[in-house]
């Protein structure tokens, strides 16, 4: 019974059509919600949600209002918690895009917004993570350091926070960038 | 003359560990005898920190930590315990450093602070500086350690984590970090002295830059997991030993740049690489920086 399991939408989300807010407990909820959202072909974004919902390091994810409650189904259904909706996006802020590179001659650094990874080129090889200030990072840097980008997960799998989901930018920018080396598990 | 430092460690369901710092031959940092992975974050400011202490003679650092891969537990482990372990040890200093930043944990570990250790004095670095600022507490610490994708967080009164900072706000086209410093002071997401790490780094007091240190330049330091840490440990260090906030950051600066150029340093290098440098560098610069040779 496929009739109302997936999405087959073909525009993205418009500035005219009222959004709301998903609200997560933790920043992995958030994330494995917007795996299985665009696994049944949601469009979404994820978002800071609006000031008075924040409580630290915070991610929700806004789609259109008109379909929260399929979105919620689906949601349920795969066993993500969700600590709330709201019918309001107002006030969100979107998670920072911007990516930046330092060629070290051997080696390679991307800059994720607050994160860097560093790759050896000729290997692909993963030397080094920095940046970002939650507990994750830490766990992150000794799963990923001394391992093929094309063998490690992808950090936003392994992690739970924001500092996580930026490595997740740095590292697939790194991928990019590199000849060869394909993300780990997209 | 005591440094507290309040963070976690990454291993999965990591018990509480609380004791002082020391260092194995190897390298390998213990906590009461407990050793604790070798990673960016905290074990590289413990070290360095640990290097301070034992180069002027000073209490070792102390440690209350808990493990935590970035689900909270650990972090929440630790503020339990905060107050009770200030009471019995009675810092001078108290730095929070990897811990989820979670603004009401934040809120009342620091009105508890303010009650049975009101003199002590606050850093904050890494996710201890996210939750005190975006709980509107950073006016309530004396020293901050931001890098340059970080300061622009502080200066920006509307964001609650790092990740949410507007791109002209990032160490990129049009980054100045005299105005972040000046912005983050009036808008109350500053401590009262911040240590910007950078290229060039910049040490602010109250919004008004008072040093700049950009000698010796080693940009592979930016590549290297662990060296923001490692200038958090030894500002933090020089702090508890009674050095003024602006000259322990200042010191801290120079000692983490010659280090990197001491030890050659490469991007594949990594942060234990340049504790293990910090010994011979402080016996060799600190008098001549203007630092204690000895307390």
């Amino acid at each position: 019974m496929a009739l109302f399991s997936r999405k087959d939408r073909k525009t993205a989300p418009g500035a005219d059509e009222a959004l709301g807010l998903f609200l997560f407990d933790a920043v992995n909820d958030a994330l494995a919600a917007e795996k299985v959202l665009k696994a049944a072909g949601y469009e979404l974004s994820l978002v800071a949600p609006p000031e008075r919902l924040r409580a630290g390091c915070d991610l929700s994810i806004a789609l259109p209002r008109v379909e929260h409650i399929g979105a919620e189904r689906v949601l349920s259904d795969a066993g993500v918690h969700v600590r709330d909706w709201v019918a309001d996006a107002e006030g969100t802020a979107e998670v920072c895009d911007l990516v930046t590179t330092v060629d070290f001659g051997e080696w390679l650094m991307v800059r994720a917004g607050n994160m860097k990874i560093v790759v050896e080129k000729a290997t692909g090889v993963i030397v080094n993570t920095s940046g970002g200030g939650c507990p994750d990072i830490p766990y992150l840097n000794l799963a990923l350091v001394g391992k093929r980008l094309d063998e490690v997960p992808r950090p936003k799998d392994l992690g739970y926070t924001l500092c996580g989901l930026m490595l997740d930018r740095a590292y697939q920018e790194a991928c990019a960038q590199l000849d060869g080396a394909e993300g780990g598990a997209a | 003359m005591t440094l507290l430092v309040i963070a976690t460690y990454p291993v999965v369901d990591g018990p509480v560990l609380e004791g002082p710092v020391t260092i194995e031959p190897s390298g390998t940092i213990a906590i009461g005898g407990t050793r604790v992975p070798s990673s960016q974050g905290t074990s590289a400011m413990l070290g360095a920190a640990a290097q301070v202490a034992t180069h002027l003679g000073t209490p070792p650092p102390h440690a209350l930590v808990a493990g935590d891969i970035g689900r909270g537990d650990g972090t929440r482990h630790v503020y339990e315990r905060l107050l009770d372990t200030v009471e019995r040890i009675r810092p001078s200093v108290i730095a929070f450093h990897y811990m989820q930043p979670v603004m009401a944990l934040m809120r009342k570990a620091v009105e508890g602070l303010a009650e049975v250790a009101p003199d002590a004095l606050l850093v904050a670095d890494a996710g201890g500086m996210y939750a005190a600022k975006a709980a509107g507490l950073a006016s309530r610490f004396e020293l901050m350690t931001p890098d340059v994708g970080e300061v622009g967080f502080l200066a920006d009164p509307k964001v609650t984590h790092p990740a949410y900072v507007s791109h002209y706000l990032f160490g990129n086209e049009g980054f100045d970090p005299v105005k972040l410093a000046a912005s983050a002071h009036e808008t109350g997401g500053a401590g009262r002295v911040l240590l910007i790490k950078g290229v060039r780094d910049h040490i602010a007091l109250e919004g008004e830059i008072a040093e700049v240190v950009d000698e010796p330049c080693v940009p592979e330091l930016e590549a290297i997991g662990g060296t923001g840490d490692t200038v958090a440990g030894l500002a933090s260090a020089f702090l508890a030993a009674g050095f003024p906030t602006v000259d322990a950051a200042r010191c801290a600066c120079l000692a983490n740049r010659e280090a990197g150029r001491v030890m050659g340093a490469t991007p594949a290098m990594h942060a234990s690489d340049l504790v293990a440098t910090l010994p011979g560098v402080l016996a060799d610069n600190l008098c001549s920086w203007g630092g204690a040779c000895v307390v």
